[in-house]
């Protein structure tokens, strides 16, 4: 595998995690601020439960 | 009793063609997350103390003939009178006031059977709704030990509704609750409970109100009438409608008729209801043994006392901690040396190139610098988890009172502040509970002061390069790490007096809490929740810390430096080198240099990515084709003039940095949620950091002027 290949592979994964993380932080969240990263997911009400 | 007539067919038997609703509801710590956790077979977190549950949970149950039910655990309420953001979920949901939420079909209500007359306040404030209730009697099995039995078929007859004993925790009685969940009829309560003359006239125009201008149902309609004369009913949360001006001109007019004649409406209201209650338990109590001090009791006389129990606590702490270095260090070399063939596998199978490093220095040496830590992170779990099971935290927070009593704060912080020890963001959704607006945004400011999980990678790296060999005692570093966590308790304490006397001035808050029983914690219990936290440990890891390295790896390595040049030269022109050299300036006082600051920038993502940021920074100088150790590349870092980086006093400074800075994006967005504004998260980053910044500057000049 050449450096050159090497260096282009790099840089595409670094650019897809680039595009990952700024997705990520502008993503809309379905819990907002409930930080599901941190153990306290909200479940989503099913829509047999919403206001009929 | 013959039914109203205006409770039609549908109330009581909802259409078989849609899947029953049942809202799951009952006081503090009567064990509803356990059976929504057993008939759901979810995994909801549930814990031997009041508070666990802040938020309405869903789950589909399943009737003993596959039928599917949909159950809502709400959180606990002592009453519908809500007095806290959490209970007046509860109470909105049973009354149809969530904008988000249909009023469920049926009721299953939960009782605490060693607490009954308590417990029974809100069964009789719910059975006024009208709606089908099913009532549980819990924790049979302690009320038996504790010399009592709850005679279920008399209150089932007292009551009209159908009444099951049940010990949730070993699964009893579940088979014939589920039978019973999956009846297409219930009856109505048979419920006879007088509202006091003087009262009566009120409720029934407050009543009228209701169904005409709010559109409630008949029995809703009176069971609000109620709730607004007991003058309790100020607590309401977004998505709860307001009522209609004309209903609050009804409550108005009366208000000040009673105060003219010096009524006590709502004394007279709970008194009333007291005694209907009273008569009830009189009935269905059976008195089976001596009453006299239980094993808890016993226990409590120790654990709870001002000398002994501080010394119970302290014992507590040093054998977590203790266990957090001992048990973890074989799994902890394991999964370094594994981590170090992983990148020498790399290394050997691939030229030297981007790609190469990028794997190596960027992924395998980022991930890797965090997930060595999952042994002491499920360690930790465990322990948390083996408290809040037994009962020991809500001990840990009576002892604690007596301080936070002295500081001002509320005694229901202590959950939020406990929680948050895992992490902030669980610790500050559970400070709704504290019904005292300024309270609640006092513990809200201070929650993030108190070590979280992902501080523990920072402080056990910064321990390891602090105290390296294995020559120094094992109780330094246990001594060391209990060092910060107590620093992060006091920092908050002393804040939360700051905050009270300034900013949030208050009356100083009266403790209520309840001591639940002791239990044996349930294994099973313990270790899912510790699997779970492990779990999303390596979640993290896998996911925002991977990417997070992954840039960081291509924002050391670029602009390339000029073929020849060092690794030094090489991180000291890249872009995370630029951004480090632009920081040194703020943090140079702090005896930190511009690589270090790149991990301060890096970790405000999340606070374990400075782990990461060192393995992927310090990696950077290896030459040959053995990765080295993070702490070992870290120890051989060195100022441009020859002196070592980390020495012991610049790690000290470090981890008192760590104690006290704001260092996570996901709790400032969760503060600002939780204070509907940007005005609070961004005074908390600015106190928070501002003070990590000159505790640091102290620590470290005065460790320096003292020859350290």
């Amino acid at each position: 595998m050449s450096p050159a290949f090497q260096t282009l592979a790099a840089l595409a994964v670094v650019a897809v995690a680039a595009i990952w993380l700024v997705l990520r932080a502008l993503a809309k969240k379905k819990n907002p601020g409930c930080g599901g990263d941190c153990g306290c997911p909200a479940q989503k009400l099913p829509s047999a439960l919403r206001r009929r | 009793m013959a039914l109203p007539s205006h409770i039609s067919s549908s109330a009581a038997n909802p259409s078989s063609a849609r899947t029953p609703v049942y809202a799951l509801v009952g006081n503090p710590n009567c064990g509803k997350s356990t059976l929504f956790n057993a008939l759901t077979g979810l995994k909801q977190k549930v814990g031997n103390y009041p508070g666990v549950t802040v938020e309405k949970k869903v789950g589909t149950a399943y009737s003993q003939h596959g039928q599917p039910i949909t159950v809502i655990d709400l959180p606990g309420a002592y009453s519908l009178a809500a007095r806290s953001p959490d209970e007046a979920v509860t109470r909105d949901v049973l009354l149809g006031r969530r904008a988000d939420t249909a009023q469920p079909d049926r009721i299953l209500c939960i009782i605490d059977a060693t607490n009954l007359e308590r417990n029974l306040y809100l069964v009789h404030q719910i059975l006024d709704l009208g709606r089908p209730v099913l009532l549980v009697v819990n924790m049979m099995d302690l009320a038996a030990a504790a010399g009592t039995t709850v005679d279920v078929a008399r209150l089932e007859q007292e009551l009209g509704i159908p009444v099951i004993a049940c010990e949730a925790v070993n699964g009893k009685g579940l088979i014939e609750l589920k039978l019973a969940m999956s009846r297409a009829d219930l009856p109505l309560a048979r419920h006879a409970w007088a509202i006091p003359a003087a009262i009566a006239p009120a409720v029934t125009e407050l009543q009228a109100s209701l169904i005409a201008h709010d559109r409630k149902a008949p029995l809703v309609a009176r069971a609000e009438a109620l709730l607004l004369l007991t003058d309790q009913d100020s607590v309401r949360v977004a998505g709860s409608t307001p009522l209609h001006a004309r209903t609050g001109e009804i409550l108005r007019t009366w208000q000040q008729r009673w105060e003219g004649e010096g009524t006590d409406w709502a004394g007279t209201l709970v008194n009333s209801r007291y005694d209907a209650i009273g008569r009830i338990a009189a009935d269905v109590l059976l008195q089976t043994g001596e009453t006299g001090p239980t094993a808890s009791d016993r226990i409590d006389a120790v654990v709870t006392h001002p000398v002994w129990g501080w010394l119970v606590l302290g014992a507590v702490m040093t054998l977590l901690f203790l266990s957090i270095f001992t048990l973890a260090e074989y799994p902890m070399n394991v999964i370094d040396a594994q981590i170090a063939h992983l990148a020498d596998w790399v290394k050997s199978a691939l030229p030297p190139g981007d790609l190469r490093d990028l794997i190596t220095s960027g992924a395998i040496g980022g991930v890797g610098g965090v997930i060595i830590f999952l042994p002491q992170i499920l360690i930790l779990f465990f322990f948390i988890g083996l408290l809040e099971s037994t009962g020991y935290m809500a001990r840990a927070a009576f002892i604690m009172d007596r301080l936070m009593a002295r500081v001002g704060l509320n005694g229901k912080s202590f959950i939020p502040l406990l929680s948050s020890y895992a992490c902030a963001i669980p610790g500050i959704m559970a400070t709704r509970t504290i019904e005292d607006q300024k309270d609640r945004l006092v513990t809200i400011l201070v929650a993030p002061l108190m070590s979280c999980s992902a501080r523990l990678p920072v402080y056990l790296l910064m321990i390891a390069a602090l105290v390296p060999g294995d020559r120094v005692p094992l109780f330094t570093k246990v001594g060391i790490m209990i060092l910060m966590y107590a620093l992060g308790t006091v920092g908050a304490f002393g804040f939360a007096w700051l905050f009270k006397r300034t900013l949030l001035k208050g009356a100083p808050p009266l403790m209520i809490m309840e001591l639940p029983p002791y239990r044996l914690p349930r294994v099973k219990d313990v270790a899912l929740h510790m699997l779970e936290r492990g779990w999303l440990f390596l979640r993290r890891a896998g996911t925002i810390i991977l990417g997070i390295s992954i840039v960081l790896w291509f924002l050391s390595a670029y602009p390339k430096a000029p073929d020849g040049a060092t690794d030094q030269q090489q991180l000291a022109q890249s872009f995370a080198g630029r951004a480090g050299h632009l920081l040194e300036p703020a943090i140079r006082p702090l005896g930190l240099d511009w690589q270090i600051g790149i991990g301060l920038i890096t970790s405000f993502a999340a606070r374990e990515v400075f782990v990461s940021t060192m393995a992927v920074v310090f990696n950077a100088e290896a030459k040959d084709d053995d990765t080295t150790p993070l702490r070992q590349a870290m120890l051989a870092a060195k100022w441009p003039d020859g002196r070592a980086l980390f020495t012991p006093l610049v790690c000290f400074t470090l981890m008192i940095f760590y104690v006290f800075a704001m260092q996570c994006i996901s709790t400032i967005a969760v503060v600002r949620r939780e204070t509907n504004g940007w005005k609070w998260p961004l005074f908390q980053t600015a106190y928070m950091t501002g003070t990590a910044w000159i505790l640091s500057f102290i620590v470290y000049q005065g460790g320096t002027a003292l020859g350290f």
